[in-house]
């Protein structure tokens, strides 16, 4: 058992869920604070030291957007979403108010580390303030220095769109990042909600660098919310 | 108008008096040496008092005949005799005559418009109460009861109404007014064979038996028949026929408006029983949802906890298998009540087909990871507006059910193919498997149909997956069916309308 210093604070009222949860993250060496209610967790949060908060969206008190929203005030600690399948509205404004990323109940503790993994290396990165000039994903590179993307070492051609798209894809490896997000990072502020461009642009993007554009490796759809580059 | 003995006598009557009362004051007007002239204009007057105060044309010339007869024996010489010996006077005779028919004529006429007047707005008021009440009504009966009762009143005999019940079901029965105010119930004599007759009789009057039948139809059907005794029914003049037309309008439009509103009621009613069923269906599978998460995660955990030759590790990875199943179980049904209570919400969104595939096969890998799928899709990019969610699941049941018929080294198969002529989009599924029996072919969309085949594998199906997924087809105006391959295996295919893809 190996043991980490970060602390993760688990807010959800199912008592079996909790369970399972911190055993997961005591077997990974994390340390936990548990809280059954939304009113608890902000206690907790700004009582304590905590590194990653898991939020359960349906909490008894209020609503866990609400959580979202009094911690982002003021604080960037990594908030992971926990919720059922069929609130991909709850999940994209989760997303949107600043919820770092999500979980679909029911969820396995490999899914439940490699969130949590990808969360806190988000949160050391800021630590560092300092991106690596060329990230790698399976087969994939990208450099940003070059603006240059290769695959088998390979290079690929991409248009200035489709490298923006890749590259913030690249920069929040592992994170689900919502359309509404995409389109305001790539297109800009005013370009409204068109995600059918979005959509053609990512189809493009898709036949350039994976094999079987609808068995995707790299860039898997998140329905209803938005897209995630795997991290492995 | 009724022309009895004792109308016309009293008719004579008057026009004798007033004659015999004009000859009076002609015999003062001679003993005050009045001329003959005075005469002759009080016997005209006295004709047109005639006209005003008998009823018909006819008392009036009477009467005018009486006058100039009368005149000519009192009043010109030689007295007593209808002879007449001043020229002059012949000439006076025979205008007081014309005047006095023509004045008569015209008495009579304009009584006779001012009687037809009374009746029609007297008609008018009856037809307009009725339709007034019938407005009010809220029941057939009541409808039938109002038509009857006015209808009687102003036709003066006893009017019969059958209502048809909107179900198109036999009536036997059929509801008249009486004499005395009252109404009642009367069996048909062969109800079936009338019915018949009035739904195939495209007339507007069919004469019966006992009455005149009048079939009045609204907008879809034949509502009612309007019956009118046989004895009235042959001799109806044009205003009473004007009558009847106008108030087998009314009543169309009653019947209607009450079967309308019937019919909204009870579509009212089952739309709320729908949204009961629905919402106590999704209370039930959102709390399943969450102890099965425990369940899963926690048997999970066990697994994690022992080694795989343990029994334990057996027993933890049954328990999570299982918990999956109903936990697949429990989101179809979540699908299909999330769109079960508005059809009209479903969230459709311009989708890329391909993501929507891939986002179908990383959920069906969860669950059987070391199943491989083949994918066949056009390579230009497929935008078709729908319910990604939705149809996700319609392909995740489809893999399911092609991967528990289907040996593991055996083909699976996504195809998707543009059929341009049609405006559509085809997406199967095709497996090599072991098919489907023909006589299950027509039944596997059917609730909660299973193949009576045993299965090896002991996962079950209960028989929703592909009804829902048909009414998730359904529900975007696509169509899905199952057929077997000429090679062996299955092939489910489902189709995409491709409008609305250009914004």
């Amino acid at each position: 058992m190996s043991t980490r210093n970060e602390i993760i604070l688990v807010v959800e009222d199912n008592v079996q869920i909790r369970n399972f949860i911190t055993y997961v993250l005591k077997e990974e060496g994390f340390s936990t604070l548990t809280s059954s209610t939304a009113q608890g967790a902000l206690t907790a949060i700004v009582t304590q030291h905590i590194d990653l908060i898991l939020l359960d969206l349906g909490l008894p008190d209020f609503d866990g957007m609400e959580v979202i929203r009094k911690v982002r005030e003021w604080s960037d600690i990594p908030i992971i979403v926990v919720s059922a399948r069929d609130q991909d509205k709850e999940k994209a404004d989760a997303l949107d108010t600043g919820a770092d990323d999500y979980l679909t109940k029911p969820f396995s503790a490999t899914e439940l580390m490699a969130r949590i993994r990808v969360a806190i290396r988000h949160l050391s990165k800021i630590g560092m303030n300092k991106s690596q000039p060329v990230l790698k994903v399976g087969e994939l590179s990208i450099d940003f220095d070059k603006r240059q993307v290769t695959k088998n070492g390979e290079p690929i051609h991409l248009t200035p769109m489709e490298y923006n798209l890749l590259s913030l894809l690249f920069k929040n490896m592992g994170k689900v990042l919502t359309t509404q997000y995409i389109l305001r990072e790539i297109y800009g502020v005013g370009y409204g909600t068109d995600t059918q461009a979005l959509r053609a642009l990512m189809a493009g993007l898709r036949r350039k660098i994976e094999t079987v554009p609808a068995k995707p490796h790299y860039i898997m759809t998140e329905i209803g919310v938005g897209y995630r580059l795997i991290d492995e | 108008m009724k022309t009895t003995a004792v109308s016309v006598i009293k008719n004579l009557f008057v026009a004798f008096i007033l004659t015999v009362t004009a000859t009076v004051i002609g015999f003062i007007f001679r003993y005050w040496n009045l001329q003959e002239t005075n005469i002759v204009i009080i016997y005209i007057l006295f004709v047109l008092l005639t006209a005003r105060f008998t009823s018909g044309y006819v008392y009036g010339i009477a009467a005018t005949v009486q006058s100039f007869l009368l005149f000519n024996w009192f009043f010109t010489e030689p007295y007593y005799s209808l002879k007449i010996n001043d020229p002059t006077l012949i000439l006076t005779a025979v205008i007081m005559f014309i005047t006095a028919t023509i004045t008569s004529a015209l008495t009579s006429k304009v009584k006779e418009t001012a009687l037809i007047a009374q009746e029609k707005e007297a008609e008018s008021n009856a037809l307009y109460q009725m339709t007034n009440h019938l407005t009010d009504a809220t029941t057939y009966d009541k409808i039938a009861s109002v038509i009857v009762k006015t209808l009687s009143r102003i036709l003066e005999c006893n009017v019969a109404f059958v209502c048809f019940d909107e179900t198109g079901t036999t009536v036997s029965c059929f509801i008249q007014q009486k004499g005395d105010g009252t109404q009642i119930h009367r069996k048909l004599e062969d109800p079936v064979e009338f019915q018949k007759r009035m739904r195939n009789s495209h007339i507007s009057v069919d004469a019966g038996m006992e009455f005149y039948d009048y079939p009045i139809y609204g907008r879809t059907s034949l509502l009612a028949v309007l019956r009118i005794p046989k004895e009235y029914g042959e001799k109806l003049n044009a205003a009473q026929k004007r009558i009847i037309h106008a108030a087998m309008e009314s009543t169309s439009l009653a019947l209607d408006r009450l079967s309308s509103f019937h019919e909204q009621a009870k579509s009212r009613e089952e739309a709320v029983q729908e949204r009961y069923r629905g919402n106590l269906l999704r209370a039930i599978s959102h709390d399943l949802r969450t102890p099965l998460s425990g369940i899963m995660g926690n048997s999970e955990m066990l697994m994690g906890m022992s080694k795989k030759e343990d029994q334990k590790y057996e027993l933890a990875k049954d328990i999570y298998e299982d918990a999956d199943w109903l936990h697949g179980l429990v989101e179809n049904i979540l699908s299909l009540t999330r769109f079960q209570d508005q059809p009209l919400s479903l969230k459709k969104e311009t989708e890329a087909v391909e993501e929507v595939v891939g986002a179908a096969l990383v959920v069906f890998q969860k669950r059987m990871p070391d199943r491989e799928i083949d994918v066949e899709i056009p390579d230009t990019l497929l935008l078709v507006p729908m319910d990604a969610r939705l149809i996700t699941q319609v392909l995740v049941n489809l893999l399911d059910n092609a991967a528990k018929h289907t040996a593991k080294e055996q083909e699976i198969k996504i195809n998707v193919v543009v059929k341009e002529e049609q405006n559509i989009v085809e997406i199967s599924v095709l497996d090599r498997g072991c098919g489907i029996p023909q006589a299950a072919l027509s039944k596997v969309f059917q609730m909660f149909y299973t193949t009576s085949r045993k299965e090896a594998s002991s996962k079950k199906g209960i028989g929703i997956g592909l009804p829902i997924c048909q009414s998730i087809v359904e529900a975007h105006g696509g169509k899905i069916w199952a057929e077997n391959r000429t090679n062996g295996g299955a092939k489910f295919t489902f189709t995409l309308p491709l409008e609305g893809e250009e914004k």
